[in-house]
């Protein structure tokens, strides 16, 4: 093989790797027999899929190259966008909202990550009062020059916020924006999806967009940059229980339920398919050890419990031991 | 019933499927119908003789990753086979140099974190600044361009809109970025 194959099989398989981001069944097919065409394509794509992946954590674009408008001109949000006025305006906004360049991060930021393990807990006090509570499995990045501002890149954190009305407290999560309007709230974010549930207070999701006004009781989830808003009803005194070590739940599939074991525990909980969309009710305290307190869950569930690898796995049958 | 469904959150806020497109039986049904393709898929990714089993482990855990819905279940378990022998790469790659770093220092005496979980939290992190860096030197067109494509997942329509820039613009930017992150990696596995 020459230096121009082994170049040509190389843009190759960057195209496929970009091509696949938003890839149909027929571009996985056609991707297929790329594969079988030639032995060399295979290890070209993992190279460059491996390569992508390390790209992950990667900070958003630092800042508009062509900003569409100046933070003078900034148009002030409208706190009268009220969530009743229905999706279908929500929506138009958001779209027109995306076609403007913007982020929060000003250009004067000194941003630094704090990190937590899995199934570690930290609390970080920010000099303004405000507290943030991580749960494992977390990265947030916060800005030396601005107590005001977090960056949520993965995983779950329950904002503690000292409200102050010239200086709204602007969180952002998965490509979106949240800011304060004097309030207790949880965010998550998890593969591109972000999740926001407010315990006190209120929050306005994407202020400079659809302007969901969110108050006590609420959440909306966006499973990504491009999904429509979706808000539902919460238990306003469950959201941030995890803290305690205490999951609450009203008809949550067992899926759900294993998901948010493995992140607050540290290990890995996996629901078999039989037993994956089975519906739970109750609340899950988590005040053993971890095996314990798996298999404590399973006898919630309704489940068994049974090593996997490092992990745990949940099948149909009852576990004896509670 | 109300417009929202009701539903304690505790420890995360997840939401309830509410518009169900494919159920967990419809995702079945689609995989069995489809099982000899995503078998062929999974050999032409370097499964071999595991490819059966592979292709088992990769069910139960599209199975049970699907909360949402689900707008094309067949892309979906396509991708989730390809990111199993991802995972599977990327173990292996790790094993590889987590050995070979071992031999190079005798290990103890290091000032590294015992838990592979810290490990690779420190790695992850001189990888992640690597990245960085690398992006950085080749500019800050090539380094906006991937980053909205990559991190805000922006279609190449919207980049190329957005910029001013023709179509093809974006992707050669795009290649430049991809072809030093696949160098970068092949120094740091070597390393």
């Amino acid at each position: 093989m020459t230096d121009r194959d082994v170049q040509r099989i190389e843009e190759e398989a960057i195209a496929w790797v970009v091509r696949l981001r938003d890839a149909g069944a027929d571009d996985w097919e056609a991707f297929t027999g790329w594969l079988e065409a030639d032995a060399a394509h295979q290890h070209a794509y993992d190279e460059a899929a491996l390569a992508d992946l390390d790209a992950a954590d990667l900070a958003p674009a630092p800042r508009p190259v062509q900003p569409a408008w100046t933070p003078a001109e900034a148009p002030a949000y409208r706190p009268n966008r009220r969530r009743f006025l229905g999706w279908g305006g929500g929506a138009v906004a958001a779209a027109v909202a995306g076609l403007v360049a913007y982020t929060t991060i000003p250009a004067g930021a000194a941003l630094y990550a704090v990190e937590t393990g899995p199934g570690e807990h930290r609390r970080i006090d920010l000099a303004d009062g405000s507290r943030i509570d991580l749960n494992g499995g977390t990265r947030i990045q916060l800005d030396r020059n601005n107590a005001r501002f977090a960056s949520l890149e993965q995983g779950e954190a329950l904002f503690t916020v000292v409200h102050d009305e010239a200086r709204p407290f602007e969180v952002e999560a998965a490509g979106a924006q949240m800011r304060d309007l004097g309030t207790v709230f949880n965010v998550v974010a998890e593969r591109g999806a972000v999740e926001v549930g407010v315990s006190e207070g209120r929050v306005l999701f994407d202020p400079r967009g659809v302007a969901v006004d969110l108050s006590p009781g609420m959440s909306l989830r966006r499973a990504a940059a491009t999904a429509r808003p979706v808000v539902a009803r919460v238990e306003p005194d469950a959201i941030g229980g995890w803290r305690a070590g205490r999951l609450s739940y009203r008809s949550a599939s067992v899926a759900q339920v294993a998901s948010d074991l493995s992140r607050n525990l540290g290990v890995a909980v996996r629901a078999s398919p039989p037993v994956a969309r089975q519906n739970f009710t109750g609340v899950i305290m988590l005040d053993a050890d971890k095996g314990t307190a798996v298999r404590r869950a399973a006898s919630l569930l309704g489940v068994s419990a049974s090593r996997a690898g490092d992990g745990w796995l949940l099948t149909v049958g009852s576990s004896g031991t509670p | 019933m109300d417009s929202w469904s009701e539903r304690h959150y505790g420890a995360t806020l997840r939401f309830p499927a509410m518009a169900k497109t494919m159920t967990t039986s419809g995702l079945e049904a689609v995989f069995l119908e489809n099982r000899a393709a995503l078998l062929r898929f999974l050999r032409a990714r370097g499964a071999g003789d595991h490819a059966e089993d592979l292709l088992q482990e990769m069910w139960i855990k599209a199975s049970a990753g699907a909360s949402g819905p689900i707008a094309d279940p067949l892309a979906y378990l396509y991708r989730a086979a390809n990111n199993l022998m991802l995972d599977r790469r990327r173990a292996e790659l790790r094993g590889q140099k987590r050995d070979h770093d071992w031999h190079d220092v005798s290990g103890d005496s290091l000032g590294i974190s015992e838990s592979p979980g810290g490990e690779r939290v420190l790695i992850a992190r001189e990888q992640l600044q690597a990245v960085e860096e690398a992006l950085r030197a080749l500019g800050e067109r090539t380094d906006f361009v991937f980053r909205r494509f990559r991190v805000e997942g922006q279609s190449q329509r919207d980049i190329a809109d957005e910029l001013g820039i023709s179509l093809s613009a974006v992707e050669k930017h795009l290649q430049k970025a991809y072809r030093a992150l696949i160098e970068l990696r092949r120094r740091f596995d070597a390393g």
